[in-house]
């Protein structure tokens, strides 16, 4: 049963993305992509619902070579793809990785090393986040890429491409969550690279092409910093499975100096795939991919990858210097990321900021290690998935709609579509106000580390600083958004292929409903967080309240008092809709010509009002700080790593 | 639920308490000014009268907005009766905050849009200070928890004297007072007119005048924690933070964001910095 629903969870979705390379016609295209999603999240909800397992592969297994064989066909392929992008420092970076890779198994290794598949509830919420959002990020794909080809006029469609890559997407990542050894992780880590390097190009603009290639590199050097990590491993401990380098420092309580090196270089790794300073421009260079590809990499899959992987080791590393580092380039990406966000004004780049932003709040919390930082770190993974997936796919839907992504255009979005509006502002709350299961996290983080030991004031300082800047970008762009043409208001009907509002609303549902269960998702947790610190503490959770001594989060309280409160808010408001009598204040010449706000200029003659926001470019512009940020954050990198040779 | 029902009722009290306060301001404000000042309850006379006007907005999210606001101030003021988490009031009441921004963002009317530009830039100050204040309170007290605050022998002001500074000049900004009104002054006939508050009107206005009631309590409240041991204490340092803010009030002329940002912003975090710093070390 295991076997079958492993099965499903990997190896399914690679089935599936072959049928949907050779499906050419929509009809098929369809049924191909919601069977792969749906039988991948079925097998998802089996697998969590059978709790965690470990499941050991014996040395002779057939599967142990195939998986060497793929990773060096993979490995082949990458080099082909560089070789025929003429990139040389891709080219350079892919036979680094060969190399590595071949000394690794044909120098080091004599006969074969154990292999396992392992699941804790870390390892099944992240399988059960990347099918689940995956999922429906992929059902969007199916009527966004539709629309998003008739704008384009292409004449031979891509679609059997893209959606091979989307659901490869998804096996390569449940792959790479529930495997404990490290090689066949390496394989599904640069499947992954080499999936964004395609979907980023899918749209094979020179631009498109540009950021692929800066993608592909960057995630290339992080893959070669893996190789090096299991290298450096394998000399040291002669092993190259996660859990045995978790036991290592658990039971044998040993000088931790032979283990800083490899684990140095795997957040290294984490940190370009997650791309925290100064490796961020790659995600940003991302956007330019169709949305449902953005939505996949910032919320479930890719991104994910690289905190997963420092979150995986980080018990391994609690307490030592490396941790403190970690942390603080957690933080100071918070914080400089979110500075960066500020100063935009193009939609899907204050989302990319902000995922950065909060992949350095979960990076600074595995580098915090406590008990409680862990939580915040696992919680903010789960709901920083659904509610960017969400805001991702609304931003395409917009910008399908009005051609624009910058948010000066989405000025009164709730006149011409009221529900994506709407659902928009939800997404954007639940990712800074509370009940919702962000700021809970949010929350547990910034306790962590006001309690962590090391480095407390400056992590304080970045979060707090990173926090209020969070909220200024989020709450301007709410509050444009639910702008209304003054007089006349009618609502109208929008016009969404039924697959893009289906899963508009279904993560909106989802966002809400698992803010509601989060006491539960905690419990689901909290076992195996505690078995790995080996502590009896963290949080109590009674009627919906978090509780450990220190500090008090009334999840449900909150929850019956301020959803009772906009209830009433919203009818109130209901009440006085159709009765609006005022016109903006204009210093008393407001006017409304053909559903236009104005005044009557100088000659009598109608002038529209604009408006804008402050972005303060030359606070918050990129080419004011992304220089000095990448300096400082390099400066971190060479500490982390030199300073351990 | 005793605990519940008894802040529920604090809170209850608080309102016109702040309503009470405020009429006070303003006969403070007057005699500085050589003027009478209006009667101690024009502010309920102000409020009633918002309530009577007839419902007058440009865009139904403002009432939303408004409600928000008021719900947000109320619950965080729950929260502080009934000695909870520092964080999770603060959290509560950024809810109100962006919602009152919000509101103002839905309306295209340029006095209300650079108001809210500028009150998020507010935000943008206050907002850390006052996060530094509570995780300066959490060091002195070994928790974030309002109850534990209390159980401590000493008063929190000797070890936390900048960071009491530091709050001074976030509720100044959080408020709105000289020479922080640069979202919205309290004056209609300035540049911005009342900034992010201009296009809320009639009973909109009125609740989001009672939601500055319960901050204004709220904040007072925050302020009291840092004197806790004696009820003496507490009144002595309440009464002597609001004289002093009355008076910079009037004795200061409104500055401009990027001098809040810049000096007063930078030097206080600075203060509190290094007022944790010294707890930590």
């Amino acid at each position: 049963m295991l076997q079958l629903l492993l099965f499903g969870c990997i190896v399914f979705p690679f089935l599936l993305a072959l049928a949907a390379a050779m499906s050419k016609n929509e009809g098929t295209r369809r049924t191909v992509v919601l069977t792969g999603v749906g039988g991948t999240a079925l097998s998802a909800l089996g697998l969590a619902l059978n709790g965690g397992f470990w499941l050991p592969v014996p040395p002779e297994s057939w599967l142990n070579g195939f998986m060497t064989l793929l990773d060096f066909a993979l490995l082949g392929f990458i080099l082909y793809l560089a070789i025929s992008l003429k990139h040389r420092l891709s080219i350079l970076l892919a036979l680094g990785q060969t190399a590595g890779l071949l000394y690794l198994d044909f120098g080091l290794v004599s006969g074969h090393v154990s292999s396992a598949f392992y699941a804790d509830p870390l390892a099944l919420a992240m399988v059960l986040v990347v099918s689940f959002v995956g999922g429906v990020i992929c059902i969007y794909g199916l009527g966004y890429m539709k629309e998003h080809e008739e704008h384009l006029r292409l004449i031979t469609t891509r679609q059997p491409r893209f959606f091979f890559f989307m659901l490869l997407f998804l096996g390569a990542m449940n792959g790479l969550v529930l495997t404990d050894s490290l090689p066949w992780l390496f394989f599904f880590w640069e499947v992954t690279t080499l999936c964004s390097f395609m979907l980023i190009s899918h749209d094979g603009t020179r631009e498109a092409k540009n950021n692929a290639i800066r993608a592909l590199w960057m995630n290339l050097a992080g893959g070669l910093a893996f190789v090096a990590a299991m290298l450096f491993l394998y000399k040291s401990i002669g092993l190259l499975s996660i859990q045995a380098v978790l036991r290592i420092n658990a039971v044998a309580g040993l000088e931790m100096a032979f283990l800083s090196l490899p684990l140095a270089f795997f957040c290294l790794a984490g940190f370009t795939k997650s791309a925290q300073v100064p490796f961020q421009s790659w995600l940003c260079g991302a956007m330019v991919a169709p949305t449902p590809v953005s939505a996949l990499l910032h919320s479930s899959t890719m991104v994910k990858a690289g905190v997963y992987l420092v979150l995986r080791l980080s018990p391994a590393f609690a307490g030592t210097t490396l941790a403190s580092l970690v942390a603080l380039v957690g933080a100071f990406t918070f914080v400089t990321t979110s500075a960066l966000a500020v100063g935009q004004s193009n939609g899907k780049k204050i989302l990319a900021y902000s995922t950065i932003a909060n992949l350095g709040l979960i990076i600074a919390c595995a580098g915090i290690g406590t008990p409680e930082a862990i939580t915040a770190a696992i919680l903010l993974i789960i709901f920083h998935a659904v509610s960017k997936g969400l805001l991702f796919l609304c931003v395409g839907a917009i910008e399908q709609h009005i051609g624009s992504r910058d948010i000066e255009a989405m000025r009164g979005l709730c006149q011409i579509m009221p529900a994506t509006a709407l659902i928009t502002v939800i997404g954007i709350c639940s990712m800074m106000l509370p009940p919702f299961g962000a700021l809970l996290a949010k929350w547990m983080a910034l306790e962590a580390a006001a309690t962590s030991i090391t480095l407390m004031p400056v992590l304080v300082l970045f979060i707090a600083m990173g926090s209020a800047l969070t909220v200024l970008f989020w709450a301007r762009w709410a509050g444009m958004l639910l702008g209304l043409n003054p007089v006349g208001h009618r609502p109208v009907q929008e016009q969404q292929d039924s697959t893009v509002s289906l899963s508009l609303r279904i993560l909106a549902g989802g966002v809400v409903a698992l803010s509601l269960l989060v006491p539960f998702i905690y419990l689901g947790l909290r076992d195996s967080i505690r078995e790995l610190f080996g502590v009896g503490a963290l949080y109590d959770v009674n009627m919906g309240v978090f509780a450990n001594g220190i500090g008090m989060f009334a999840v449900y309280p909150l929850f019956i008092l301020l959803g009772l409160g906009v209830v009433y808010a919203l009818r109130a408001m209901r009440k006085a809709e159709g009765r609006v009598t005022a016109l903006p204040y204009l210093s008393g010449i407001q006017q409304i010509e053909n559903g236009k706000v104005g005044f009557n200029g100088p000659l009598g003659e109608f002038t529209e009002v604009t408006n804008a926001n402050y972005y303060l470019h030359h606070w918050f512009g990129e080419e004011r700080l992304t220089g000095t940020i990448n300096t400082i954050a390099l400066v971190l990198m060479v500490i982390m790593v030199g300073g351990l040779l | 639920m005793a605990t519940f029902l008894l802040a529920l009722a604090a809170v209850l009290v608080a309102g016109p308490m702040g309503g009470l306060l405020a009429g006070a301001d303003r006969i403070v404000t007057a005699r500085l000014q050589s003027r009478k000042g209006p009667p101690l309850f024009q502010p309920f006379y102000d409020v009633l009268k918002l309530f009577g006007k007839a419902p007058c907005v440009s865009n139904p999210w403002l009432i939303f907005s408004a409600y928000v606001c008021l719900l947000s101030s109320a619950t965080a003021l729950l929260l502080f009766f009934m000695q909870g988490d520092l964080l999770l009031l603060f959290f509560v009441m950024t809810v109100g905050a962006v919602f009152r921004v919000a509101g103002a963002l839905s309306v295209p009317s340029p006095f209300g849009n650079v108001g809210a530009q500028r009150e998020l830039l507010q935000m943008l100050a206050y907002e850390p200070l006052i996060i530094l204040t509570f995780v300066g309170m959490s060091l002195a007290s070994g928790s974030f928890l309002i109850a534990d605050i209390y159980s401590l022998e000493d008063p929190l002001l000797p070890q936390l004297p900048f960071l009491f500074i530091a709050l001074g000049y976030a509720l100044t900004i959080k408020l709105c007072k000289s020479p922080f009104d640069i979202a919205s002054s309290h004056h209609g006939h300035q540049e911005v007119v009342r900034g992010v508050l201009t296009d809320y009107a009639g009973p909109q206005l009125a609740l989001l005048e009672m939601a500055h009631w319960l901050d204004v309590v709220l904040i007072l409240g925050l302020c009291a924690l840092f004197w806790h041991t004696s009820p003496t204490g507490m009144v002595v340092l309440l009464a002597a933070t609001y004289a002093l803010e009355i008076l910079i009030d009037n004795c200061t002329s409104r500055m401009t964001w990027t001098w809040m940002l810049k000096n007063a912003f930078g030097l206080t975090l600075v203060l509190a910095v290094f007022n944790i710093l010294w707890l930590y070390a």
